[in-house]
């Protein structure tokens, strides 16, 4: 950025190895709208969130319908039913969030949700990940801003699929010239299913009363 | 030679053609030579607009940023937000900033005081 101080810019840059450029390259999917105020969605961790971001490759956001589906399960049931539902605790998620740099793209990551991110090379399915690059991490009442990292915070997750993005159709054509080139493409991609954050709570943090 | 019918060669070719146009308008959905010169012209405006997407999103998230910004605040803006930020040595990027100022505002507010002190 043609705003960084001189001295800043290098040292932040070899001290993530990021490209001077901060690119926010996006990711596909329509920006639907994620409520990190919202309640936490208990569902059995079989559910798989439908993450559509602005185009790109990686997911992450949240489809609004999933929270009225899952408010709409439990009415329908038969009492007997509901009882025993009761008594089977799921377990609560916490609200924490985190902003996690991958492949030089910042995502904005919950535990319980997956991600698609850029091919991550020499993994396989059901390998545990540590991503040590936090940038931010926010609960309820606070939130722990990094400097530029959080100190010993780390956001664990488990790859579950390497895969393909949809296919993009690049076409190049250029008017009475008699020139067009008809190409597909398919970028390689891994979902990420985020298990937890951690490490965080030693921080400085910022709170409400504050502000 | 013997004679040979065209047969579905063609028919095959073009109606794929016309399942690419299917939600077309009018005639540029029904008639066959303005299906193929409407497609072409729709993988071209993709093809340029991926490009574009990621111009269009920065500056949308730009937006979005210096209107939250600007209500804390006398003569705050954008500029003088992104110059802390970098001063402070944060590495959020707008995208994350923009989505936050939607969904946590307090959390973007915090950011703010964060930075400016």
């Amino acid at each position: 950025m043609a705003s960084c101080s001189a001295t800043s810019a290098p040292s932040l840059c070899s001290l993530l190895k990021l490209n001077c450029r901060v690119s926010s390259a996006r990711q596909n999917f329509l920006l639907p709208p994620l409520s990190v105020s919202r309640k936490p969605i208990l569902s059995p961790p079989s559910l798989s969130f439908a993450f559509k971001k602005i185009p790109g490759i990686a997911p992450r956001r949240f489809s609004e319908s999933e929270a009225p589906e899952v408010e709409a399960e439990p009415v329908p049931e038969s009492e007997p039913a509901q009882i025993v539902e009761s008594s089977i605790e799921v377990p609560k998620r916490e609200e924490v969030f985190a902003v996690v740099v991958i492949g030089s793209r910042q995502y904005i990551v919950f535990p319980g949700r997956f991600i698609h991110t850029q091919r991550l090379k020499g993994a396989t399915a059901d390998d545990k990940i540590i991503l040590n690059k936090v940038l931010l991490v926010g609960t309820k009442t606070s939130t722990y801003i990094g400097k530029p990292v959080v100190p010993n915070a780390a956001v664990h997750a488990v790859i579950e699929e390497q895969g393909l993005n949809k296919k993009v159709t690049v076409f190049k054509y250029k008017k009475k010239k008699k020139y067009r080139r008809n190409i597909g493409h398919r970028q390689p991609n891994t979902r990420i299913r985020i298990t937890g954050i951690t490490g965080y709570q030693d921080s400085p943090a910022v709170t409400l009363d504050s502000l | 030679m013997t004679r040979i019918r065209q047969g579905y060669i063609a028919r095959r070719r073009r109606a794929k053609i016309r399942l690419f146009a299917s939600s077309f308008r009018g005639a540029h959905s029904r008639l066959t030579r303005t299906i193929i010169q409407q497609r072409i012209r729709a993988l071209v405006s993709s093809h340029r607009d991926r490009d574009r997407q990621k111009r269009d999103f920065r500056r949308l998230w730009i937006t979005r940023i210096n209107a939250v910004i600007r209500e804390s605040g006398v003569s705050y803006s954008y500029s003088r937000f992104i110059h802390n930020l970098y001063k402070r040595q944060l590495l959020l990027n707008r995208k994350i900033l923009a989505q936050i100022a939607i969904f946590n505002r307090n959390c973007l507010y915090m950011i703010s005081n964060e930075i400016i002190k």
